[in-house]
């Protein structure tokens, strides 16, 4: 870039607040073309470009904006100097005729992104002119003119370029040749002549996109030179999916990133993710690195979806750059940047429509008073429904006496709503660009007049600014205020609530008052709205980093960054508790009218009570990075260094008070002055790290990398506090040796990696080598003394350090039919050593021990994973279709086992968390077959039949077998369509997962309703011959209250995730009404399900369904465009 | 060359921050909520905390679902993994209501918490000695700890028999692969620790019965040694060390299980209310002996606060157990069998048969002229309770319980009592059995808003009595043992026992009182295992179905139809718990009890 003369007068500080303020100006002024921002900046003198410099100096800064790189002769440059100010056009075409053609050069295209610079080629002595060919070259898509485009015939060297007017003349040795057109920027065009004298061509731009160059930590690299099985998605993928939350729109889109949504709540709405499945038995979650920073607070759930530029996954040993937090993978974040140019004002409006994707479906009044009956048959009492009775909840006659109640139904609205609004200006001159928005989000639960409730206000002020030739400081803020708000009485007992709902309770009575509750108030059309006070958690968070990048001046190359990031939120939550009230009838008073008569009673509690917590913490990343790159001939060097510090600090105080005299004033001083209390506590921790890295490249064919991390963390004790974690990776672009390019020139871009490296995993309790003594709960004496009691933590384990990830990676990258079809695909085994674990299971629980966590465990996944992408344009139908897949299976190599346990129950050699089943075969049909098999005591007719395994001839505890299934699925995999015609696109995702299990196991009996499904078909004394179980009670039954395969079931599924379709405003139309762009469209999530589990939505996080389920969204937007 | 100055002055900003970023004394924190070893030994409040901790291990009797539940005296309404002891189908998985189960919360009856307990116990008594803290605190808090190591041994050994004796705190590193030591051992041991603290504690016979006193010592002692002398273990059915003694002489045992009880009588402990005044009510007396904080028949108890957290199912027992149609859940409830056993006032058995042959000093119900101790135990159709809650109380604004089924003027149906299955309120949580529990619950408290502050006594007056009783009756001192039962008859305001009454009769009466005072206890379970009346108690649970006839008069006359209502039956292996199977996988030098594999 230019130096700007005088711009060193003033301070860094001083300018940042100028910028700032400029922009703030901007922004709010919303002015476009001729904003105050843009002014000012062309007609402050300080800005004023004045200079003049070397060509190479010049070139240099096209090789940085627009990574490509030049190979020249030194001397051919020598003494050529520039204009600075060409260098601020728009075009590149321009810039390269200016600087190039004027000075008598030419250039031909090497490689992708390299370019030889040579003398323009002399008029050749033409001993025979036989024809000329002459023609203009314009860019396809803007219609302007290309001047200094390559015109070369092709097999030979006689060429010539394009002049100011995109014009050229050429001189050909015959019109059947072919002649090829090139440009920086531009996809090259072979056009044969064909006889013709004029040949006018059209360059379609090349698109330099994120695609191209991919973050890999602490820098950028590019795509087609880097080594790591590294996998990007960008933000307008992620903005396809109507949600609130990004984590959720990630499913499906990443090979290799499994995201399990677990619940559908307002503000809660996250996914579990994880990278490759899972390797270690404890915290298997990745790390997120947002901007640069890692372990930021909300993560990447609370982020605006809008802001993303891009998300990279680290998946193998390239991660470890991020050594001890790194070895479950890395999820890298990139939030959006302006680019040069006019002022581009973004505005998005989406309202959805949400519900449930399914709720169970319920048995009836009339079968669930039949199934009661049961239950009182087979206990030898009375049954409790007459038959009249159950003629009279089939019937529906008798609402009062006699409901038929769908809880769900009656606690739902059939749709709930949920909407964003973004508002983001980006632009900026060559000095400084900005990219500014707003944005809110809110989400209602699925409750009539529900009381889960999200709201979310964010901003994002990502300012850059180049002070100098050598100094390039930026300013990330980003802000956000979360209320998230909940019933008093949460998702469990609201859910659980709803599960059990009787149907023959009445949720309203006919005349419209709530009905009675099952038990602790817990009537959920009550419990799940605003009546009973409310659970309110605000937070507010302010990020920012400033990273500073400094070219240090006169060693080429080399590049210093630092970047300082400070993130505060404040936590401020206040749980309002008030009683609330139901209605009950005897079933016997009828007043004069004959109306039955309902008493009002209070439930839950019985005076007001208010819990306030507030929190405070922070977390500091400081960092120092040098770059530094060389070219020495067909050899290129990267090098990376750094240093960095994390700390941060938690800080928590809540404060009680009950017995409000009334619930009309919510605050602390109004409560009792007896009842009340108070508590409050802290922790702190840091991390210090050094890490490096190191790229070689020769002619961009063979490809070596090696990372290194020497990390510390306060985790672990002095002695074992840092790890070294090292990786390696190489890479053979195999595409680019001749031999390739003769045999197999349909695989473009062809490349191996391989990779191995170790990172690490501290996330463990802090402190395991310290023996100390933690309060616990505390013990009465006198009386009525509450006195203070504390217990040692756990026995010291003074040994304990990092667990290590040692990562092994095999991947291929190609491409065919010149670029439409991009192939990844990877190969991984992992293995996890010096788990961190508990020896819990072979020590004798007679030693008493509070073990601490050992470096023991081993585990090791193996899997694969790839992408396929396919884009095409036929006619004006352009599409881009994507499959991606990852397997990934884990088994335990070694963890601690009890010496006693047999073989078939042993966890060693199976998938982690897997667990012990009876191995259910059937029901028993009649007395006989109970009496002529081994078979549990007091088992009768209708019960399940458990399998003897170890064949003692009595069913107990050694009966069960290990399942090697989970609730995390093994193989996921997501389908993507996106396609445009003329003014309209289109794009779906189709996502599955296999290989996950889910336990479905209600609490049912004379505690709630049962499952249609388990109601169905029930072995009865009248049904013997059913293979499914009888009626039960909720655990009584030996076959309830121990776990087997019966109620174990597939959790399979495909679903149509998400699904987009939009229009385009013509430009024409747009342009009239001063629009740049206007896009509408309607979009929906998680639309249709395919899947085996049927009662739950396959995803679900709980077996007995209490759960706030998963979202589906109707939504339409609109966006617009200045 | 100005530039160069910024770009200079940024760089060398970046090196300070980097030199002073590059300071490894960042990563020294130290946990901000926790005390270090150090601190805590050297500081005398500290050390007290520390056995403070220790106290939590005893454990209460105030549950969702109680010991009571696994023996004849109450039935669980919610089926909480009951089963397994009721039926006796116990496996080394399934410990039933005494196993790890979500609902069953007895982590003072788990294998696991005990031992977890003892090792503080075992910390405690290793690093006290080198602890700077006076003389005198070092004394009392040893003593406490002494015993409360003695207690979970208690426990243990009542379920399992002969446990590992462990001493020491273990380290990582040692050798953990202990092996049972005999029931004579696991005996003598705790006798060991409890001679210890009641050497180093001063008695309390008032103030604060929360922490370890020289009674709490020897009477656990007496409780220990009245266990030991029992037939189950002199019999020994199950034939091995660990489960009972193969020698020695039961008399001796005896003997010595007197003179324990003997040495806490002689302290001067008295029953509450001891010599009612005539016109006192004797119900009440009873009643209120468990609700008041402290008096001098409390020896060893717990205590709670209305505003403490518990976990859901723990220290709430009136919303656990009382009626439904009061918002409570009915869940223990008392079985036929355990109402009946309550005698008529006049001393004598009550009889279905006879009440309903119209015998004279039954009354017009079943429930009139019995034990006083009935009305202050059981709630029963008829029982006046606190004030109904709100939906209630116009339909019953006296506050009495309906366990009945009504019948109406004009219609066929029977309107249900409003605390039956059947009841407008919560009907799922209604008595089987027509009865729910009444002792422990404090009638000032609404239960189903508050929990009460009522203590948990572990060790009461009476139930030394109680073991002096039964020692005198088994050394054939029957005098002693009329005189010590006739004590607590009389706070009860039950005639003394006919001065005749001898050998068999004297011990089913010895038997059915101890049943009766200590009733929901936690006794009645290890009671008639060591009595070895298990076979004949483990049978099926009754309850009573009541239908209220209507008379002309508006008034009602009650049917008392006995139903079955809970299926049970006894193995000898019931005896004794299993040693879980984890804890059999651990260490291959466990021998398991006879009966389980």
């Amino acid at each position: 870039m230019r130096p700007l003369g005088t711009i060193s007068k003033l301070c860094v500080s001083t300018l940042l607040l100028f910028f700032m303020a400029g922009i703030g100006q901007n922004s709010a002024s919303g002015q476009s073309t001729d904003s105050p921002l843009y002014t000012s900046m062309d007609n402050h003198s300080v800005l004023d470009v004045q200079g003049i410099i070397s060509l190479s100096d010049a070139l240099s800064e096209i090789e940085n904006d627009y990574d490509v790189s030049f190979l020249y002769n030194s001397k051919l440059l020598e003494g050529k100097l520039v204009e600075s100010s060409i260098l601020k056009s728009d075009s590149l075409a321009y810039m390269l005729s200016e600087l190039l053609i004027r000075k008598g050069l030419s250039y031909r295209k090497e490689t992708d992104r390299t370019y030889v610079i040579m003398p323009k080629p002399e008029p050749e002595e033409q001993e025979a002119v036989l024809e000329t060919v002459s023609g203009t070259v314009t860019d396809s898509q803007s219609g302007d003119i290309l001047p200094g485009v390559n015109v070369v015939v092709s097999g030979t060297t006689t060429g010539t370029s394009t002049d100011g007017e995109g014009s050229y003349v050429l001189n050909v040795p015959s019109l059947q040749d072919t002649l090829i057109f090139s440009f920086v920027g531009f996809e090259s065009q072979t056009v044969p002549i064909e006889g013709r004298t004029q040949v006018d061509v059209e360059l379609t731009p090349e698109t330099f996109q994120g695609s191209e160059l991919i973050v890999v930590g602490y820098q950028t690299q590019q795509k087609a030179t880097s080594t790591g099985s590294i996998s990007t998605v960008q933000g307008d993928q992620i903005e396809k999916a109507p949600v609130i939350n990004a984590e959720n729109s990630l499913v499906g889109r990443l090979p290799g990133l499994v995201a399990m949504n677990n619940t559908g709540q307002p503000g809660e709405s996250g996914s579990t993710l994880r990278i490759r499945g899972s390797n270690t038995l404890g915290d298997n979650s990745p790390l997120v690195v947002i901007d640069g920073v890692t372990n930021r607070t909300g993560g990447l759930s609370r982020l605006n979806p809008n802001d993303i530029e891009s998300i990279t996954v680290l998946k193998d040993a390239s991660a470890a750059i991020y050594g001890s937090q790194a070895a479950n993978g890395v999820i890298l974040v990139t939030t959006k940047k302006g680019r040069e140019g006019k002022p581009r004002v973004s505005i998005s409006y989406n309202q959805g429509y949400t519900q449930p994707t399914r709720v169970p479906e319920m048995a009836d009044a009339a079968t669930y008073a039949q199934m009661i009956n049961e239950i009182d048959m087979y206990r030898g009492r009375e049954p409790r429904y007459t038959d009249e009775d159950i003629q009279k909840y089939r019937s529906g006659t008798n609402p009062w006496t006699h409901p038929n109640t769908d809880w769900f139904d009656a606690a739902f609205k059939d749709l709930s709503k949920q909407s964003k609004i973004n508002a983001s200006v980006s632009g900026g001159s060559e000095t400084i660009t900005y990219y500014l928005s707003l944005g809110t989000a809110s989400e209602n639960g699925y409750f009539q007049n529900s009381g889960f409730q999200y709201d979310q206000y964010n901003f994002r002020s990502n300012i850059e600014g180049q002070i100098n030739d050598n100094l390039n400081i930026s300013l990330n803020l980003s802000g956000r205020r979360e209320l998230q708000e909940a019933p008093i009485r949460g998702v469990g007992p609201t859910f659980r609530a709803l599960m059990r709902g009787k149907p023959t309770l009445p949720a309203y009575w006919p005349n419209g008052q709530p009905g009675p509750d099952i038990e602790y108030g817990d009537n959920p059309v009550v419990t799940g709205t605003q009546a009973t006070g409310y659970n309110r958690d605000k937070r507010d968070v302010l990020q920012s980093n400033i990273k500073v990048e400094f070219d240090v001046p006169f060693v080429e190359g080399l590049e210093l960054e630092s970047n300082v990031s400070y993130d505060k939120d404040y936590q401020f939550n206040k749980l309002w508790e008030t009683p609330w009230y139901l209605y009950t009838w005897d079933y016997q008073t009828y007043d004069s009218e004959s109306d039955p008569v309902l008493t009002r009673a209070k439930r839950g509690l019985n005076s007001p009570q208010l819990t306030q917590d507030a929190s405070d913490n922070y977390q500091a990343t400081l960092n120092l990075i040098g770059r530094y790159q060389k070219d020495f001939g067909d050899h290129t060097i990267n090098l990376l260094a750094g240093v960095e510090r994390q700390t941060f600090r938690d800080n928590f105080f809540s404060a009680y008070r009950e017995q409000y005299l009334s619930g009309s004033i919510d605050q602390l001083f109004a409560g009792s002055e007896d009842q009340k209390d108070n508590n409050g506590s802290a922790f702190e921790g840091a991390r210090q790290n050094y890490f490096g890295r190191v790229n070689y490249n020769y002619k961009e064919k063979y490809l070596v990398e090696f990372v290194g991390r020497y990390d510390g963390s306060y985790i672990f004790p002095e002695g074992q506090r840092y790890g070294f974690f090292p990786g390696i990776s190489v890479g053979w672009r195999l595409s680019e040796e001749p031999f390739w390019q003769e045999n197999v020139p349909f695989l473009e871009g062809f490349k191996i990696r391989a990779s191995w490296g170790q990172t690490g995993n501290d996330r463990i309790e802090p402190f395991q080598y310290l023996t100390t003594y933690g309060f616990g709960e505390g013990y009465i004496f006198n009386q009525d003394e509450l006195v203070k009691s504390v217990q040692q933590e756990r026995i010291p384990n003074s040994s304990v350090t990092w667990e290590v990830a040692n990562q092994f990676d095999f991947g291929i990258d190609a491409e065919m039919l010149d670029g439409r079809l991009v192939i990844e695909a990877d190969y991984f085994n992992y293995l996890r050593t010096d788990i961190l674990w508990w020896r819990n299971a072979s020590i004798p629980t007679t030693a008493g021990f509070s073990l601490p966590r050992e470096n023991i465990g081993e585990v090791v996944n193996t899997g694969v994973d790839g992408r396929i992408t396919f884009s095409d344009q036929i006619g004006d139908v352009s599409f881009d279709i994507s499959g991606n897949a990852g397997y990934a299976y884990n088994k335990i190599k070694y963890w601690d086992e009890a010496p006693g346990v047999p073989e078939y129950q042993q966890s060693t050699g199976n998938p982690m968390n897997t667990e012990l089943y009876y191995q259910a075969d059937g029901v028993y049909n009649d007395q006989a077959e109970i009496d002529n098999n081994p078979s549990w005591p007091g088992a009768r007719p209708g019960d399940i039949k458990f399998v003897d395994v170890n064949g003692d001839g009595s069913i107990n505890g050694l009966d069960r077998v290990r399942i090697n299934k989970n609730n995390m699925p093994r193989l996921t995999a997501g389908l993507s369509l996106d396609a445009a015609y003329k003014n309209f696109d289109f794009s779906a995702l189709l996502q599955g997962a296999t290989g996950a299990v889910r336990y479905v196991f209600t609490e049912s009996g004379e505690i709630g309703n049962f499952l249609q499904t388990y109601a169905d078909d029930r072995w009865t004394p009248d049904n013997p011959d059913s293979e499914h179980p009888r009626t039960y009670n909720r655990t009584d039954e030996y076959w309830t209250s121990n776990q087997n395969t019966y109620f174990l079931r597939s959790a399979d599924y495909l679903r149509l995730k998400s699904v987009e379709i939009g229009y385009n405003l013509p430009a024409s139309l747009g342009d009239r009404i001063g629009l740049q762009n206007m896009r509408v469209y309607v979009s929906g999530y998680n639309l249709f399900t395919i899947d085996k589990l049927k009662v739950f939505d396959p995803e679900a996080s709980s077996s007995s369904g209490q759960y706030y389920p998963q979202k589906r969204v109707f939504n339409a937007g609109i966006s617009l465009t200045f | 060359m100005k530039k160069f100055i910024l770009t200079k002055l940024v760089f060398v900003i970046c090196i300070v921050l980097v030199i002073t970023s590059c300071d490894d004394q960042i990563l020294n924190k130290k946990p901000l909520d926790q005390i270090s070893e150090d601190d805590l030994w050297n500081d005398p409040a500290l050390v007290e905390t520390y056995v403070n901790d220790i106290y939590r291990g005893v454990g209460h009797g105030f549950f969702a679902v109680n010991v009571s539940s696994g023996v004849d005296e109450t039935i669980i309404t919610h089926g909480w993994n009951d089963a397994p002891v009721k039926q006796s189908n116990l496996t080394p998985d399934d410990l039933g209501l005494f196993g790890n189960g979500v609902v069953v919360p007895f982590d003072h009856f788990h294998w696991e918490d005990l031992y977890s307990n003892i090792r503080s116990a075992n910390v405690f008594l290793e690093e006290i000695e080198e602890s700077p803290v006076e003389q005198s605190l070092k004394d009392r808090l040893t003593g406490e700890v002494h015993f409360l190591r003695a207690y979970f041994y208690h426990n243990l050994v009542k379920l399992h028999g002969g446990v590992p004796i462990v001493k020491q705190a273990y380290g990582l590193d040692d050798d953990f692969l202990v092996e049972r030591d005999s029931f004579e051992d696991c005996i003598n041991f705790i006798v060991e620790d409890l001679d210890k603290a009641a050497s180093l504690l001063p008695t309390v016979i008032e103030g604060d019965k929360a922490h370890a006193s020289k009674g709490a010592a020897l009477a656990l002692k007496s409780r220990i040694l009245t266990y030991a002398a029992s037939d189950l273990y002199a019999q020994n059915p199950g034939g091995m060390a660990v489960t009972g003694y193969t020698g020695g002489d039961q008399m001796a045992r005896w003997r010595r299980a007197k003179d324990a009880a003997k040495a806490v009588m002689d302290l001067g402990y008295s029953l509450y209310m001891g010599n009612p005044a005539p016109g006192d009510s004797t119900a009440k007396n009873y009643g209120d002996l468990f609700l008041q904080k402290d008096h001098q028949e409390i020896i060893f108890a717990r205590y709670f606060l209305q505003n403490q957290s518990y976990p859901w199912n723990q220290a709430d027992m009136g919303l656990f157990h009382g009626p439904n149609g009061w918002h409570n859940w009915g869940g223990d409830t008392p079985l036929g069998q355990m109402v009946d056993a309550y005698e008529m006032e006049d001393g004598t058995k009550f009889s279905w048969q006879e009440y309903r042959n119209g015998d004279p000093i039954y009354g017009e119900s079943p429930y009139q002229n019995r034990d006083p101790r009935f009305y202050a135990s059981i709630f029963y159709n008829g029982s006046e309770w606190r004030d109904r809650p709100a939906d209630m109380i116009e339909q019953d604004p006296e506050g009495i319980v309906e366990t009945a089924y009504f019948e109406m003027e004009g219609q066929s149906d029977l309107r249900p009592g409003l605390d039956t299955r059947d009841g407008p309120i919560e009907d799922w949580n209604g008595t089987y059995t027509g009865y729910y529990m009444r002792k422990f619950l404090d009638p000032n408290v609404d239960h189903q808003f508050y929990r009460q502050e009522v203590p948990w006594i572990f060790i009461r007056y009476a139930e030394i009595l109680l073991n002096y009783a039964e020692a005198s009756i088994e050394l054939g001192e029957e005098g002693d043992a009329r005189n010590a039962l006739n004590m607590i008859r009389q706070r009860a305001g039950m005639p003394d026992i006919p001065s005749g009454e001898s050998g068999q009769a004297l011990v089913e009466r010895y038997q059915n009182e101890r049943r009766i005072e200590l009733a929901y206890e936690n006794h009645r379970y290890f009671d008639v295992r060591r009595w070895m009346i298990a076979p004949d108690v483990y049978e099926n649970g009754e309850g009573v179905r009541i239908i209220g006839r209507l008379n002309n008069d508006g008034s009602y006359d009650y049917e008392y139809n006995i139903i079955e209502i809970d299926q049970r039956q006894w193995n000898d292996n019931a005896y004794f718990l299993p040693i879980p199977r984890y804890e059999m996988e651990r260490n291959e030098n466990l021998v398991q009890n006879p009966g389980y594999n």
